[in-house]
């Protein structure tokens, strides 16, 4: 059974964009069919992190006026059997298209898709009602901020007045060091606020920005910790329930067991 | 420097020099607003209706956008191998 997800936060820059991309990648090499659809018209940026940004021409919102068939305006992802993107466009704005439209071309390619993965824009305009319009379910990403928690809260009521299940949590962007130090709210602290499932945290490392550089999402680096940490995700928005914690915690091996030991040991609560 | 070192022992180039080409690149795609696959699309055309009157070498042949000083130019290099026999180019 195929569904539409989507990706949305309430604020700008906390990763949306990227954790689309990322679980777009770890889903279709967990052997999914999946469309990631860039639903940010005018300004968009999926095709960039998925450095798909060479094989546009045709884009979603020509696929709503008619101008081409769907199948051709599909980029097809070479390094992940089964992937695939429908661009945003560039020079419209989201005016161009309904959440009507948006549906049809939802359920248009449910019919051939296992997942389709919905990158929504920030804000709560019309952007936003579009990229939900026909969404089954929604995951929202958040960072361990004040400000972004705070929309993440606001989201939560947006998503389920579009009348969607209760959606699930992305905490991005976690710092373990910092939060040993008390300078950045914890898991527990952070799940408080939005009373919503976690589906994993992604810690904040230097592999994002190298993997943004390069156009290749930083789920194919099976070496990379956030990797890891995307592909346990996916895993988990499969259905997979008995997907093992990722240690994020800042040391690890004979160093901690010995603080631990010591009783310098922080508890044992950051793990995603 | 660290991409000529780089550069000299064949590693590849630094991510920074990836993300500051992709962006020059997008910048001015944005700018003219076509597409690098419209770009190829459209290369393909004009080979086309070139190959009707000469022979080209369609692997060594590009069409480019390149930012000028003020503005935007669509360079283009086809490499010509002969005149293609008219009766050919009649039909």
């Amino acid at each position: 059974m195929s569904e539409c997800i989507v990706v949305t936060s309430g604020k700008g820059g906390v990763g949306k964009t990227t954790t689309t991309a990322n679980l777009g990648v770890a889903l279709a090499l967990l052997g999914k069919k999946v469309a990631v659809v860039d639903a940010d018209i005018g300004l968009r940026n999926l095709d960039v992190i998925l450095g798909l940004e060479n094989r546009i021409v045709y884009d979603l919102v020509h696929v709503i006026e008619g101008h081409c068939r769907l199948k051709q305006a599909l980029i097809r992802d070479k390094r992940a059997a089964g992937l695939f993107l429908l661009p945003a466009a560039q020079t419209r704005d989201k005016t161009a298209v309904t959440p009507e439209q948006m549906r049809e071309l939802v359920q248009q390619l449910k019919e051939d898709f296992d997942v389709v993965l919905m990158d929504c824009p920030a804000g709560i305009e019309q952007g936003f009602k579009n990229a939900v319009a026909g969404a089954d379910r929604a995951v929202i990403v958040t960072t361990p901020e004040v400000s972004a928690i705070r929309d993440a809260d606001r989201i939560i009521g947006m998503v389920e007045a579009a009348e969607l299940p209760e959606p699930e949590l992305i905490i991005n962007r976690f710092r373990a060091s910092m939060v040993e130090a008390g300078d950045m709210m914890n898991k527990e602290d952070i799940l408080e606020i939005p009373a919503i499932p976690l589906l994993g945290m992604v810690p904040d490392h230097q592999d994002i920005i190298v993997s943004a550089n390069r156009g290749v999402p930083v789920s194919f680096d099976e070496e990379s910790l956030v990797g890891e940490a995307f592909r346990r995700i996916a895993r988990r928005v499969t259905g997979e329930t008995d997907v093992p914690e990722l240690d994020l915690s800042p040391d690890s091996g004979w160093w901690k067991t010995f603080k631990r030991w010591m009783g310098f040991a922080p508890q044992q609560g950051v793990a995603g | 420097m660290k991409d000529l070192i780089n550069k000299f022992f064949g590693r590849p180039q630094s991510s920074k020099e990836d993300a500051k080409q992709r962006l020059k690149f997008l910048l001015i795609h944005d700018q003219v607003d076509l597409t690098p696959g419209q770009l190829e699309a459209m290369k393909s055309e004009i080979l086309d209706v070139i190959s009707k009157y000469v022979e080209v070498e369609e692997g060594e042949s590009n069409l480019k956008l390149e930012r000028l000083e003020d503005c935007v130019a669509l360079t283009s290099s086809i490499p010509v191998r002969r005149v293609v026999q008219r009766a050919a180019s009649a039909g």
